[in-house]
């Protein structure tokens, strides 16, 4: 079978694309639109920096056919930047040094994203139970959580605790 | 790759067409956790796949005292809904949450050991396995479900439809033992449901992961509990058979000895569990 058109929501603009059967999110976002936030890892849906946002549900783009996203809502984290400045998750995420390499960055604010989205004051358990399927090598884990708290403090109006 | 069709059946009718038309060249997908990996290292090439996310198979319900659940029902509607509390807990422990957001009821049970930790849930709960093809169905029970690793009864043109889970009518008690707390395959895995008659067990399930082709029951330390009281004697008792009866396997999360030491213990706190909510 030929390529197939396939019209989604990304980052809140129509877009139609035209894939080959059974590409996924992360090859489209990467080779085809050049998003390059999402970040490709195991491909094996393990690691976690490939994550998107689908309905506002955190999903592995590695592992999600692009036919699969018709007539949905794709959010990456081009989509929660704004045009000026950054997201507090992101502000969070820099004044909390809570990342080194960097890599594993964009699908860790995209999974805090959704949990912050429905749980505006997450406790360190629930935080940890969140980000359980993102790996970092880097820092140890401890500056994320810190981040994320930090985030849910900006987001809810308060002063940053950074 | 060369991928030539991914079907997309907006019905189980529609999915059976397929299914039926294509046979053993069509790769039924559920939430693609499994199935993609191995499309993206190339283990996998398959010319035509068939994904089920819009088949209509996603929904839990009660009905005659069955907690039925469509096959492409996500972990993550399982634990939201938590049907039953063992069904909850099961999915707790499965995965991380993207991957709950994407695989399904029904895919846990074509996953090999370690994986299939819900499966084994629904093993102890005595599932039943509605599998349909076209103008036909059948139900098979979970327990009848395996024939090896990676091998079942499902014949060509059939497909799992939905699961029906008796609601219990003992106590259940589900524990996976990994290396990590959340997101890690299973070092053993192992759930139960112990009904009593008075204070003496009238019937067991025990049902343990990783340690076998499939998840399977420990049907000798099953039979040590019948008929007596649950006592820290007869868990035991019952725990060291089950170390004994079980085929651990090495992979890279822990050795065959490891696994079956770890056996006795997690069936022993299984049952311990059952125990406590009981006297």
């Amino acid at each position: 079978m030929a390529a197939k058109i396939v019209t989604f929501n990304l980052n809140g603009r129509e877009i139609d694309v035209l894939v080959k059967p059974l590409t996924t999110m992360q090859t489209l976002l990467r080779e085809q639109l050049e998003y390059f936030a999402t970040k490709s890892g195991c491909r094996q849906g393990g690691c976690g920096s490939c994550t998107i946002l689908v309905d506002g549900e955190p999903m592995a783009s590695c592992l999600l056919p692009v036919e699969d996203v018709a007539g949905k809502e794709v959010t990456t984290l081009e989509g929660i930047t704004p045009d000026l400045g950054l997201h507090p998750i992101q502000e969070a995420f820099f004044d909390n040094y809570a990342m080194q390499c960097g890599y594993c960055t964009p699908g860790i604010i995209m999974v805090s994203k959704a949990l912050l989205d429905r749980n505006p004051h997450p406790n360190r358990r629930e935080i940890v139970e969140a980000l359980a399927g993102n790996v970092c090598r880097c820092t140890g884990y401890e500056p994320i959580i810190r981040a994320v708290q930090d985030a849910a403090a900006r987001m809810n109006g308060q002063q940053g605790g950074a | 790759m060369s991928i030539t069709n991914y079907f997309q059946p907006q019905s189980l009718d529609e999915a059976l067409i397929f299914l039926d038309e294509h046979k053993d060249a069509l790769l039924v997908m559920g939430g693609g956790t499994v199935t993609m990996p191995l499309i993206n290292e190339g283990v996998s090439a398959p010319e035509k796949v068939m994904g089920l996310k819009n088949a209509g198979l996603n929904y839990i319900h009660q009905q005659n005292g069955r907690v039925v659940i469509g096959a492409t029902t996500t972990l993550s509607q399982v634990l939201v809904e938590a049907p039953l509390p063992m069904l909850g807990e099961a999915a707790r422990n499965t995965a991380a949450w993207t991957i709950r957001n994407m695989a399904t009821v029904g895919g846990n049970f074509f996953v090999p050991p370690p994986a299939g930790d819900f499966a084994t849930a629904l093993l102890a709960l005595d599932a039943e396995l509605k599998l349909v093809r076209q103008g036909q169905e059948r139900f098979v029970p979970v327990s009848e479900f395996f024939t090896g690793f990676m091998a079942n009864v499902l014949q060509p043109g059939e497909l799992l439809a939905e699961i029906h889970v008796p609601i219990p009518q003992g106590q259940t008690a589900f524990i996976k033992f990994g290396r990590k707390v959340a997101n890690t395959p299973a070092v053993v895995t192992v759930a139960a449901h112990v009904q009593f008659d008075g204070a003496l067990v009238q019937a067991a399930r025990i049902a343990m992961n990783a340690v076998g082709p499939h998840p399977v029951r420990a049907r000798k330390a099953e039979e040590i509990l019948l008929g007596s009281p649950l006592s820290d004697e007869a868990i035991n008792t019952a725990a060291s058979t089950a170390a004994e009866e079980c085929e651990p396997f090495t992979d890279a999360v822990a050795s065959e000895w490891y696994r079956r030491k770890m056996v006795k213990v997690y069936v022993s706190r299984v049952l311990k569990n059952i125990a406590g909510k009981e006297g």
